[in-house]
């Protein structure tokens, strides 16, 4: 069952069309990375979804009810990538304030933050104040902040900027053990080894539209082009026929990396090769990157969007 | 409805628990009641003591007369010299005297000098206590010529005649006991909107500045961020208030009983400030002081909020933006000086029944009487126009607010503003 479901939902600004007709659809538990270039209107869904805008059309399904941003805040943590707490105010205070103010009770607030402050060793902070702490353990702040009040969605832009890898799998850790207890995770950044790693599914958005959507091995499947790579045990001489089954891409010593031809097959190439008499160690699928098919996807698109006027 | 009253909470303990909340609340009175008996002591020690040389042609201007008039009054020294004008008016300097002055010989009631001059080589400013010296012995002269004695100088002394407006409508109100209350009120609003404006138009920047609107707007609305934080900090400048009100108390019950002569100037005048509210319809002025006090609090404050989220950091962006608020502000208080000498004025009445300086000049003239100076119409007026002009600043102040605290970039301008106010 969809824990969000978004339908057409549109939101231009004076000069933008900032989301235009954007629907999505994101299971319970999932882990879903929202993807796209800057200025693509990423940070606008988001803040659709979480109350901070009104769509201009559209609807937004929240856990089977229309979505009530008055009373669906407290069911949403959203760390957005300008982040940032009072300066000035002593961490535990402050950690409590805004748990309240997700709807906790002070009693609620303060035994969840003990546990979230021993976890990631922080219980020593409670007196200190923000300015104090470095930007890494803002950041592990601010991750705590996002997740105290048990949202069933979470919503993390750029989550790790700023940590170290230590810290980075730290929250990595977190963030999986989050999905596995139930909550869904929304997921934006532009590090797409990250996305490789953490999402199970991703939409790219580019222009205020949705150029992509599905799981991270079908995107990778739609976007193959049939590219093998086959190591030899011998090195391979240079006039190999390539007859019509594939052409060359690299040759390498006993390295060859080919393109399959459209209507062959695996096996009709391999038939092939080993009637060439060659001897082959290993014959490997090389499937596109996300940062490839990010790159191809968006290509062709304005550093920045121009601003137009839609009057 | 909790979530407002936790920001309340928020915005009310971090600015009172602040080192600076609790030094300008006890150094603010000692530094006002410092000022007024430090100008008072300056503008005494500060003067200089004239010395003064009289040269009598007439013989009437005795030694005796001259040593009373010094021994009453000594910020001015009269000598009685006799010398050679001539020679005074080369060497007055030398001899220590500022200027000196010559009392003609025929000098007599019937033939009075018309002015008497005090030749100096400088400019002496003020001789008004010269002159009154002077006259003093005049009138004695006068007196004993004319063959009046004592008892009949009593007399005359004593029939003067004493005027004062009376306003038949409303009795019980005195004039000066109004102006005071009406300058003391007045001021108080004016400190309070300048100093807790800029608060929060300061902590609407710092959430702005802090990235942490977003954060916040992800919880609660807009309108009750600001709210709340217009709430709070109205709490934090009442708690100021009623703190100031205390000290004034303690201070003046600790000069009664200590009674050390000294402070006999601040008892007196705190003493002055409970005959005032003896003497005046207190329920009024304090329910009117309590409504134009919050209604003219909030009213400014959603200005400076509308102002404080649509600047950046840049403190020098806030101060071009919020110079006219302020500016109407500070004018308030100009019409506030007119209208305590002229309560039923056109520039009064309009001053005070217009919202946006209303909260200061109607403080200046509720004191002098409701319904007497104040019909109860123009009362009644302004009291609706603060009201309807406060929800509809609050209204449009939260709809800039809710633009300007998540839009970063160059400042917007007044225009802009508008816009994003008029904006569905």
């Amino acid at each position: 069952m969809a824990l969000l479901e978004v339908q057409n939902l549109k939101k231009y600004f004076a000069t933008q069309k900032a989301v235009d007709d954007v629907s999505l659809k994101i299971e319970k538990g999932q882990i879903f990375g929202l993807l796209g270039p800057n200025g693509a209107g990423k940070t606008t869904l988001i803040r659709m979804i979480t109350g901070i805008f009104y769509p201009d059309s559209g609807s937004i399904i929240f856990d089977g009810k229309s979505f009530d941003p008055t009373k669906d805040a407290s069911k949403i943590g959203y760390m957005p990538e300008e982040r940032g707490l009072y300066k000035k105010m002593k961490i535990g205070e402050q950690t409590l304030y805004l748990a309240q103010l997700k709807g906790l009770t002070k009693r609620e607030a303060v035994t969840k933050i003990n546990q979230w402050f021993d976890k990631f060793e922080m219980s020593t902070w409670w007196n200190k104040k923000v300015e104090d702490l470095s930007k890494g353990m803002q950041q592990k702040l601010q991750f705590v902040t996002t997740v105290l009040h048990n949202p069933k969605l979470i919503i993390l832009d750029e989550p790790f900027s700023g940590l170290d890898p230590v810290n980075t799998n730290l929250i990595k850790d977190e963030i999986f053990e989050l999905a596995k207890n139930g909550a869904t995770v929304i997921f934006s950044t532009h590090r797409m080894e990250q996305v490789e790693e953490i999402c199970d599914h991703i939409v790219l958005v580019n222009k205020g539209q949705k150029v992509l959507d599905g799981t991270i091995k079908q995107v990778k499947q739609d976007f193959k082009e049939n590219l093998f790579r086959i190591s030899f045990s011998q090195p391979v001489s240079d006039e190999l026929p390539n007859a019509d089954l594939f052409s060359i891409k690299k040759q390498e010593d006993n390295l060859l990396i080919i393109q399959r031809n459209e209507n062959r097959s695996n096996n009709e190439i391999l038939q092939y090769l080993i009637s060439q008499g060659l001897g082959i160690e290993s014959f490997n699928e090389i499937l596109p990157s996300l940062n490839d098919i990010f790159i191809r996807q968006v290509e062709g698109t304005p550093l920045a969007r121009r601003f137009q006027n839609l009057n | 409805m909790k979530k407002i009253l936790l920001i309340i909470q928020r915005e009310y303990l971090v600015r009172v628990r602040k080192k600076s909340f609790i030094i300008t609340t006890l150094l603010f009175p000692l530094l006002y009641v410092g000022l007024i008996f430090g100008t008072a002591y300056m503008s005494e020690k500060g003067t200089t003591r004239l010395k003064i040389a009289v040269v009598d042609s007439s013989g009437k201007f005795t030694q005796t007369r001259i040593d009373k008039e010094n021994a009453m009054d000594n910020s001015s020294t009269l000598v009685l010299l006799n010398e050679n004008v001539d020679s005074l008016n080369k060497h007055f300097e030398d001899k220590g005297f500022d200027g000196y002055v010559v009392i003609p010989s025929n000098t007599v009631i019937e033939n009075r000098p018309d002015q008497i001059v005090i030749k100096s080589n400088r400019t002496l400013g003020l001789v008004s206590g010269v002159q009154t010296k002077l006259n003093n012995i005049w009138n004695e002269i006068k007196y004993e010529e004319l063959g009046i004695d004592m008892e009949k100088r009593q007399l005359l002394n004593d029939s003067k005649l004493s005027v004062q407006a009376e306003n038949m409508q409303d009795k019980g109100a005195n004039a000066d006991i109004a102006a005071v209350i009406g300058y003391v009120s007045g001021f108080l609003i004016y400190f309070i909107l300048i100093i807790y404006g800029s608060q929060i138009m300061m902590g609407v920047m710092e959430e702005k500045t802090g990235r942490i609107a977003e954060i916040m707007v992800s919880s609660v609305k807009p309108f009750q961020m600001m709210m709340g934080k217009i709430i709070g900090i109205a709490l934090v400048a009442l708690t100021q208030f009623f703190l100031w009100i205390a000290f004034i108390f303690i201070i003046y019950n600790a000069t009664k009983s200590g009674s050390v002569a000294g402070n006999s100037n601040v008892s007196q005048l705190v003493g002055g400030v409970q005959t005032v509210f003896t003497s005046v319809n207190v329920p009024l002025v304090v329910g009117m002081f309590a409504f134009y006090f919050l209604g003219g609090f909030f009213f400014y404050a959603s200005l400076y909020a509308a102002i404080g989220s649509a600047v950046n950091e840049d403190m020098r962006e806030a101060q071009s933006l919020s110079f006219p608020v302020t500016m109407i502000v500070i004018f308030a208080i100009f019409i506030l000086m007119v209208a305590m000498k002229d309560p039923t004025g056109p520039l009064a009445v309009w001053g005070s029944i217009i919202p946006f300086t209303s909260p200061i000049v109607m403080m200046a003239r509720i004191p002098y009487g409701v319904p007497g100076t104040v019909p109860y119409w123009q009362l009644g007026l302004s009291i609706v126009l603060l009201i309807a002009t406060f929800i509809l600043t609050a209204w449009f102040a939260g709809k800039i607010y809710r633009t300007g605290i998540l839009m970063y970039g160059k400042k917007p301008t007044w225009k802009e503003m508008i816009k994003w106010a008029l904006r569905k």
